[in-house]
């Protein structure tokens, strides 16, 4: 389970975050959400496809690692195999909090960096010189780079949001996302059933009129529609490490 | 002779007018940017601008999903604006033996149902679990208050078959602007003031005190148990159906909930009484609770109380201390036809029978659904259509009044007078009769629904029969099926209850799912 606090130079000054990537540290994960302004890198090395949240029933895009619950095909011994990692998985253990903001009108909230402090990432360092992890903070408790890099991360991962609902919402407006359910089956004769995710609906692409082309071109949603198309290419690879594994 | 029917005019908007218009101008497109020369249907409905519908908290079945989904309506909008929540099924209390015997109706027809007849080999274990929880998830979901999907499952589609409980003046409005908005319907409100006669006797218009004359060549009668064309106008009579239900009155009240979050039945709860049974439908806003029974058995102030003590103890004495009752009543019956000349029937104009399974609203929609499958093309041809309604509208009333009257008959109460009436062998249809008869040798199955025009599916004798303790007798000869049978049975039963497990742990309440209805919405994939 999370639980989130709010990160405090104070009460956090000691505190240290193992990078390692690894099951053990909760990566252990079959997909992820992932945002448009990070399809160009997603598609280089992932499958693009839809989502939906249990919570919410609400679409996301999300990269595929792997083909069944708390499998990803990416992690091996020395860590995550992959030219690029999503911003989701580099997050951790940070999330994106909002407080009341006072400056605000009544009822507006700002974003503030929180911390899981049940993540197994975290390492107490207590004042002494172990050099194991990242520290977040520096003597003086201005945030270190390691930190600075994160809150990037995270306010990427807070336009990427906001990103995805409109991206979503025109997709849906134009019926452009089709529920697909896909067999694999690898060298060993077991098969897996990818199911309950959804996929760009090629045949209804084709046919949309130039007006409507003209403006997803403008916004930018073109390029990341025919990113995740291309994204397919990126099942092969997987299946092969699978079977490789599979040995 | 030849008049080509290109408008028709519903008289009356309440429920039934509002959704036989949208049925209607769905499949005959006639929306306000499609309509054109070459397409110059019109649907206009006049409603009166003094006579308030009756708003009772009403359930549907699964059909309604279809029919919604065909006018083009959004279900997150539907339950958004009508009050609605899901309804899986109807669970009734006190129906075999007048204490607190229960036995359950779900929505969904037994696993395995168009392969193996589960209901022989349910009888060997009949002692052990009931036949509904045996063959089917849903009745123990809904028994937990749980809802029919999840919020992720796309709008229309389920985890387990699911009908609305509604608000129905809500419902009328919300259809009422989707007619007018997206459809293209003409909305007057008007008051009738007199109805002029062609020369054949069809009705050539309809006088309005603020509205003039407005023609039509097909009139549709919604204007509710008045009947204003159908009955003041033609005097087409009712059959009563009195003599087989005996119900006539209701007494309705609207209790809102202790705790605005308390738990939403998914089901319709039917409670039985002493000379009828007290309802209760779950509506987000508040239930509705009511009682329906035979004046002839009961009087309102001995029904009152029973009712009173129903609210009194189903939610608190407080609740029953504030209670308003709202008294109906009804002469059971229908019309002997609904169409007659260029006129039809629909809603309760055509007919009405106590609210026991539901049936007023699929009525309804399957009414306006045939007049816009077959809208005559002209009026040669339009008593051809007509004389096929009424064969097939007379047909449905016979088999919802056997289907209610078979929940009367095979009751082991004996303690009023109502009960002992209603199993008197005169107040049972004859078909019913040869039913019982048979089914004591041979369960219902698919063979028991060999007209397309069947209302209810055999799976529905199966779980009331099976529900009130009917027995089948086993088969007199040994059979070469049976073996495989039995062990297919077996698989079933045994798969049935795994996915009762899977669906109890994954399915939200049904509080809960319509809350994020209202949050979220269902997405349309």
């Amino acid at each position: 389970m999370s639980n989130y606090t709010i990160l405090n130079n104070n009460v956090h000054k000691d505190l240290r975050v193992n990078t390692m990537r690894s099951a053990e540290y909760g990566d252990n994960i079959m997909y992820t959400m992932t945002f448009p302004m990070e399809f160009r890198d997603i598609q280089s090395c992932y499958p693009i496809f839809f989502c939906k949240d249990p919570e919410s029933g609400q679409l996301y895009p999300a990269a595929l690692l792997g083909f069944e619950q708390d499998q990803n095909l990416f992690l091996s011994d020395s860590g995550w195999d992959a030219t690029y990692i999503p911003l989701m998985v580099r997050r951790h253990p940070f999330l994106i909090g909002f407080q009341a903001d006072p400056d605000g009108a009544e009822g507006a909230t700002k974003p503030v960096v929180s911390i899981d402090s049940d993540s197994p990432r975290l390492i107490e360092a207590s004042g002494d010189d172990s050099q194991e992890g990242e520290a977040l903070f520096k003597q003086d408790g201005t945030p270190s780079d390691f930190l600075q890099t994160s809150i990037g991360t995270l306010e990427s991962i807070h336009r990427g949001l906001e990103h995805n609902k409109g991206f979503i919402a025109a997709l849906l407006e134009h019926e452009l996302l089709e529920s697909f359910s896909l067999e694999i089956t690898l060298n060993d004769g077991s098969n897996n059933q990818l199911m309950g995710f959804y996929t760009i609906a090629e045949e209804k692409l084709q046919s949309l009129d130039g007006e409507t082309l003209a403006k997803f071109n403008t916004q930018g949603y073109l390029q990341s529609i025919y990113m995740a198309i291309a994204s397919f290419a990126r099942l092969r690879p997987m299946i092969d490490k699978k079977n490789a594994q599979l040995g | 002779m030849n008049h080509k029917i290109n408008r028709v005019v519903i008289v009356g908007g309440g429920t039934a007018g509002w959704l036989s218009a949208g049925i209607i101008a769905a499949e005959h497109c006639i929306g306000t940017k499609t309509s054109s020369p070459e397409n110059p249907f019109q649907l206009t409905l006049v409603e009166s601008p003094d006579i308030a519908t009756i708003g009772v908290g009403e359930g549907t079945w699964p059909s309604m999903r279809s029919t919604l989904q065909k006018m083009g309506i959004s279900e997150t909008d539907f339950f958004r604006e009508c009050s609605a929540s899901f309804k899986q099924g109807t669970l009734f209390k006190g129906w075999r033996a007048g204490a607190d015997d229960i036995y359950t109706h779900p929505f969904t027809p037994p696993q395995g149902y168009t392969e193996v007849n589960l209901a022989p080999h349910w009888q060997t274990a009949r002692e052990q679990i009931n036949f509904a929880q045996a063959v089917s998830p849903q009745s123990a979901l809904f028994t937990d208050k749980l809802a029919p999907k999840q919020i992720s499952t796309p709008e229309y589609a389920f985890n387990v078959n699911y009908g609305y409980h509604l608000d129905a003046a809500k419902f009328a409005e919300f259809l009422r602007k989707h007619c007018v908005e997206k459809l293209g319907v003409t909305h007057i409100k008007a008051n009738v003031t007199g109805i002029n006669s062609a020369d054949n006797g069809d009705i050539a218009s309809i006088a309005t005190d603020s509205h003039g004359t407005i023609e039509g060549e097909l009139f549709i009668d919604c204007s509710g148990s008045r009947a204003l064309l159908i009955g003041e106008h033609f005097g087409i009579p009712v059959c009563s159906k009195s003599d087989i239900l005996f119900n006539n009155t209701a007494l309705a009240a609207q209790i809102p909930y202790t705790h605005e979050n308390d738990p939403i039945e998914s089901c319709t709860l039917s409670t039985a009484q002493s000379a009828g049974w007290i309802w209760e439908i779950g509506l987000p806003t508040r239930r509705g609770i009511g009682h329906v029974y035979s004046s002839d058995h009961n009087t309102e102030e001995r029904a009152s109380e029973e009712l009173l003590a129903y609210i009194a103890s189903t939610v608190s004495e407080q609740a029953a201390a504030a209670a308003t009752l709202r008294k109906v009543k009804f002469s059971p019956g229908h019309r002997a036809k609904f169409w007659h000349k260029n006129c039809v029937a629909i809603g309760m104009s055509a007919g009405f029978i106590e609210p026991l399974e539901a049936s007023a609203l699929v009525l309804v929609e399957l009414s306006a659904a045939m007049i816009a499958e077959q809208l005559p093309a002209n009026r040669q041809i339009m008593d051809l259509v007509a004389k096929r309604f009424n064969d097939k509208f007379l047909y449905r009333w016979d088999r919802i009044i056997e289907f209610l009257k078979l929940h009367y008959i095979l009751t082991q109460r004996r303690d009023t007078e109502y009960w002992r009436d209603n199993c008197e062998s005169s107040s049972v249809p004859e078909q019913l009769v040869d039913l019982l008869a048979l089914w004591r040798h041979q369960s219902p199955w698919h063979r028991d629904n060999n007209n397309v025009d069947d209302m209810f599916p055999s799976a529905s004798f199966q779980y009331v029969i099976y529900g009130m303790d009917f027995e089948t007798m086993p088969s007199q000869t040994q059979r070469r099926s049976e073996l495989a049978e039995r062990q297919r049975a077996g698989a079933l039963f045994q798969e049935n209850a795994t996915r009762t497990k899977q669906l109890q742990t994954s399915l939200p309440s049904n509080r809960d799912l319509i809350n994020k209805i209202y949050t979220f919405g269902f997405q349309k994939i």
